[in-house]
């Protein structure tokens, strides 16, 4: 299991925020993520972002109509 | 706990909730989440009224830590910016591993309170705090042993039978937590919680969370009936719909209701007397 959930990345700026210290951002949902919610998305406590996290999605799953993997969702 | 207790102008213990680990500044640019920050919170809540403060502790990045050394740089900042006020740590809320949840309990000195979930609780769509009965048996052990008051956190009534099933391994007085909101809290229905009241034995002293909205018709009824309260951040963001609170509002807020309804707002000093507290 990666540790990092991969569309999970830490921003100073973004969704109209801005912080001192690089925080929690989810690319799926565009916005800053909650702490408890980022506990997930890094996947600590033996969480998975595949079983634990509603936004998750596969980035390996093919899709056959030229939308994006989450288009099936 | 009767109504007798109320009309007898019994002093309302009220606890502030700075923090939380669920949400954090992307929610509400001035929720304190550094030491410094928390400390400083916790100062202004104590002048409004509170005499319990119930704490967590964050990473730089906002992120829930539940490190004995983070907890101690806390608990550290808010002894030295409070007078007399109890600490409270936070062991709960969370699917972290059996063993980190005993971390806040660690601190030198131990905090004189500590949070104890009585059973599983859900967050979000997939996320389940399991709170097995042999972790809250070990944290218990480990809260006994170190002299701190467990806050026996009841999320749904399911916990207030497992809360019932203990109470003879609780030092007096027991002190149990309703908690009202969504997902696996408690409906907050004006009856839900008389009918909780109704359901304790004679000794026990309780203490009401009202999620959001919730927050200020719940606890405004547990001031009716002899309860105790929590309010802050944690548990509601906002003063009123649209306007965002501070801490020591909601405080405020809660001391003024207090005093209104005859219940005068406990001292740390009276708040120790009534909940069996070691000292700080």
């Amino acid at each position: 299991m990666d540790e990092t959930c991969q569309h999970l990345t830490y921003r100073e700026e973004g969704d109209g925020k801005s912080f001192e210290t690089a925080r929690a951002f989810c690319a799926v949902t565009e916005s800053f993520v909650q702490p408890m919610r980022a506990d997930v998305c890094n996947a600590r406590y033996d969480l998975d972002p595949a079983t634990d996290c509603e936004f998750y999605f596969d980035p390996d799953a093919e899709t056959t109509d030229g939308t994006d993997a989450d288009g099936d969702r | 706990m009767t109504y007798d207790d109320y009309l007898d102008g019994k002093p309302a213990v009220i606890t502030a909730a700075l923090t939380g680990g669920v949400h954090g500044k992307e929610a509400h640019p001035d929720l304190p989440e550094t030491p410094e920050e928390i400390a400083a919170a916790a100062a202004a809540c104590e002048e409004a009224g509170a005499s319990v403060l119930h704490l967590h502790a964050r990473r730089d990045n906002g992120e829930r830590a539940f490190s004995t050394e983070r907890f101690q740089e806390v608990a550290d900042a808010v002894r030295e910016a409070t007078d007399d006020a109890v600490l409270q740590h936070s062991t709960g809320g969370t699917a972290a591993p059996d063993a980190l949840r005993h971390e806040p309990l660690r601190t030198d000195p131990a905090p004189e309170m500590a949070s104890l979930d009585m059973g599983p609780l859900n967050r979000y769509e997939r996320l389940t705090s399991e709170n097995t009965r042999g972790l809250v048996a070990s944290l218990h052990a480990e809260m006994r042993e170190r002299g701190i008051k467990p806050e026996l956190e009841v999320f749904n009534d399911g916990h207030l039978n497992e809360s019932l099933a203990i109470l003879d391994d609780l030092d007096d007085p027991p002190y149990l937590n309703f908690l009202f909101g969504g997902g696996t809290t408690s409906p907050p229905h004006p009856r839900n919680l008389i009918n909780r009241v109704e359901a304790l034995p004679e000794g026990v002293e309780f203490n009401v969370i009202g999620f959001g909205t919730h927050q200020l018709p719940m606890t405004t009824q547990s001031l009716l009936l002899g309860g105790h309260v929590r309010v802050g951040l944690e548990d509601n963001r906002y003063y009123e719909r649209g306007e965002l609170a501070t801490n020591e509002q909601l405080v405020a807020r809660a001391a003024r209701i207090a005093e209104e309804v005859g219940r005068p707002v406990a001292t740390p000093e009276e708040t120790r007397e009534l909940l069996g507290l070691r000292g700080r």
